[in-house]
């Protein structure tokens, strides 16, 4: 045979096995690095392998989980949120203002609830058609409702902290069922909602479909407009309960109820696996995600380091697991923005 | 018709006489204008609401307010050129006067320049840590942003730092010809040097073209990756001039100093009219856009508006500025 044998290797070699999606390194990766964390901060810290730190991680974990779903789906759609300080913050002081409180002679309850989850909605409705009719890019709309969310927070707070003294949402915080808090059951109910709307309704297989290929989707006749402001309306929702939570958490209405949670969202979402690019990951992805954010910031308080730092530690983390995540794409994406 | 068929050119039916030469039609010559127009339409309106505003005294005052703004939103304005957009310039800016309080009493003169030097060279490894690594340019910054902010509260003890030497900043606090601040003049400074130096060198060809289209760019051999580095040091060069200015004004470092002024420089950056998709803008634009902002937050409490309808303007006007200023030829798809 007259050709090299470079040649011929190269022929004869097999194409790449492709692995198979529910047992691939990304799936596989965030849950192990979670045990591995949690094995590494036991060993280290006394403090942290006790019962109660572990209930401790799970309470904490509770407002960022909340957040965190409603940020997946936009990232599912390859989009970017940052409203949720500011919507945070508006569903706070609503929902303050609305139940008993030191402010006004309001008790409604449950139904202030509802009222400061829908003006969550309403402000995460109003990204999503300043994204769709004004073609805005996401993350400039999303920055831009996040100062109205404040502003309308300031309006309402008005220079007065509103304390609340509804024994129902003081409960939530305090009140504790099989040794977590009734937040914490509110965290896991809003991750099942997150899952079933995810796997089994059409607003979460079109999230999915139009982060993976917008054009496909477009020309094959699906109208990707009124599922944007969909799922950009239930990250909204999503935000405003995070803020009600909040809220029952520290008995008060704040404007900054919701500072930083955007981001570390956004953290525990990359972390868990969701793509920036979208149509990879998914609401449990982001569950393991928020959790190895929390027993890291605790692990690391345990161990000494100053919780000054946990800022730090997320930006840190965040570029760090986008960076591996786009090293397989590294020869095609010769463009990033 | 020489013109191929497919390039429809962005006219529209308003009966243009010359549509194949795709010259600005007078809606896009009074949108490219405009921070001009608002400018001047907001000072009227003022003037009017208050005649005692257009006095000398409360202009100078104006001006000196908008100078740190106008630094910042000018340095990010070369990133937003590029295509990309910084984030963390504000974190940047408040780290920064923490570390020129801290170093104030070793360095003495020195602190300006090494705050500054500090600066540029975090700025440098944010835009080595987009090209090299790939990742999106809000990501890094967004990244950077927090961790800034940690640094800043860690080595500051999460509180203010006093400045007892105030010679070192006192020549910001002076008045050129005795009417212009000395910090907007180092403003208007800036900006002229880096548009200056664009203009006389390829750089400018270079920013835009990068801006533009990366890919058509890259493929015609300018050297986007080290454009791109560039850019991202003279933004964090920019956020340490800007925090010395800060620092000039309230005789303190502190770690959340500067963290107000993130939202208020994109909105001068794309109120200015400098496209969020890269390209098309430039840094005068900003510094018009950095006075139309600081007059819209001095002009407030004038007409009567509580101050907390403040932040609702600037996402307002983010959201319809850049929805004025795409170039919606370019993104055929919104994430």
């Amino acid at each position: 045979m007259t050709s090299p044998a470079g040649a011929d290797t190269e022929v004869v070699l097999p194409p790449r096995p492709q692995p198979r999606r529910g047992v691939s390194l990304r799936d596989a990766g965030p849950p192990i690095a979670l045990a591995v964390i949690f094995l590494l901060f036991a060993l280290i810290s006394p403090g942290f392998r006790t019962i109660g730190n572990v209930q401790n991680i799970m309470d904490a974990a509770a407002v960022l989980a909340v957040v965190t779903c409603g940020i997946t789906f936009v990232l599912m759609m390859g989009s970017i949120d940052l409203s949720a300080p500011g919507v945070m913050g508006a569903a706070a002081i609503a929902v303050s203002l609305l139940v008993a409180n030191n402010r006004n002679g309001n008790d409604w309850g449950l139904l202030g609830v509802l009222v400061a989850v829908l003006l969550a909605a309403a402000l995460g409705c109003l990204s999503g058609l300043a994204l769709v009719l004004l073609k805005v890019p996401s993350f400039m709309t999303t920055l831009g409702v996040s100062a109205v969310g404040l502003g309308v927070a300031t309006l309402l707070f008005g220079g007065v902290q509103p304390n609340i003294s509804d024994e129902m949402l003081r409960g939530w915080a305090i009140e504790r069922f099989l040794g977590l808090a009734y937040l914490t059951w509110i965290a896991f109910g809003c991750v099942l909602i997150g899952w079933l709307i995810q796997c089994y309704s059409r607003l979460g297989r079109y999230a999915f479909a139009i982060g993976g290929a917008e054009e496909v989707l477009a020309l094959s006749g699906v109208k990707v407009a009124p599922y944007k402001v969909a799922v950009f309306t239930l990250a909204g929702a999503f935000y405003g309960l995070a803020g009600v939570m909040v809220t029952s958490q520290l008995s008060a209405g704040l404007v900054q109820a919701g500072k930083g949670y955007d981001f570390a969202a956004i953290t525990a979402a990359v972390v868990g696996g969701t793509l920036l690019t979208g149509g990879r990951g998914g609401i449990l992805h982001s569950a393991v995600g928020v959790l190895l954010v929390t027993v890291l910031t605790n692990g690391l308080v345990q161990v000494g380091v100053s919780p000054y730092w946990q800022g730090g530690v997320q930006g840190l983390i965040v570029v760090a697991a986008v960076a591996a995540a786009v090293i397989p794409q590294r020869r095609r994406n010769q463009v990033t923005k | 018709m020489s013109t191929p068929v497919l390039a429809t050119p962005d006219v529209g039916p308003t009966g243009d006489t010359a549509p194949v030469k795709g010259g600005p039609t007078l809606g896009q010559r009074l949108t490219s204008f405009m921070p001009v127009i608002a400018l001047v339409v907001l000072l009227a309106a003022l003037t009017i609401a208050d005649p005692d505003f257009l006095t000398q005294r409360s202009l100078t005052a104006a001006v000196r307010t908008s100078a740190p703004l106008a630094v910042l939103a000018a340095g990010a304005t070369l990133v937003v050129l590029c295509g990309g957009i910084d984030l963390s310039i504000a974190a940047l800016c408040s780290l920064t006067t923490v570390l020129f309080a801290m170093w104030l009493p070793d360095l003495g003169g020195l602190t300006t320049l090494a705050a500054i030097g500090v600066a540029a060279a975090i700025g440098a490894v944010q835009g080595l840590a987009h090209v090299v690594l790939r990742i999106p340019s809000f990501i890094v910054t967004l990244g950077g942003m927090s961790i800034f902010s940690a640094v800043a509260l860690v080595i500051s003890d999460a509180g203010p730092i006093r400045i007892v030497d105030r010679d070192a900043t006192k020549w910001l606090t002076l008045y050129v010809g005795g009417v212009v601040p000395m910090s907007f003049f180092v403003a208007v400074l800036v900006v002229a040097a880096i548009s200056l130096v664009l203009k006389l060198t390829p750089l400018e060809s270079f920013v835009r073209a990068t801006g533009y289209s990366e890919s058509a760019a890259r493929l015609a051999g300018t050297p986007v990756d080290l454009v791109k580095v560039a850019a991202f040091t003279v933004s964090g060069a920019c956020a340490g001039l800007a925090a010395i200015m800060l620092v000039s004004r309230n005789f303190s470092g502190s770690p959340t100093m500067a963290d107000n002024l993130l939202l208020p420089a994109v909105a001068a950056i794309v109120v200015g009219g400098t496209a969020i998709t890269g390209g098309h803008g430039s840094l005068w634009r900003s510094l018009v856009g950095a006075l139309v902002i600081t007059l819209l937050r001095v002009g407030l409490p004038i007409v009567g508006v509580p101050s907390a309808y403040e932040q609702i303007l600037y996402g307002a006007i983010i959201v319809a500025a850049v929805a004025l200023t795409l170039d919606r030829s370019k993104v055929l798809i919104i994430k």
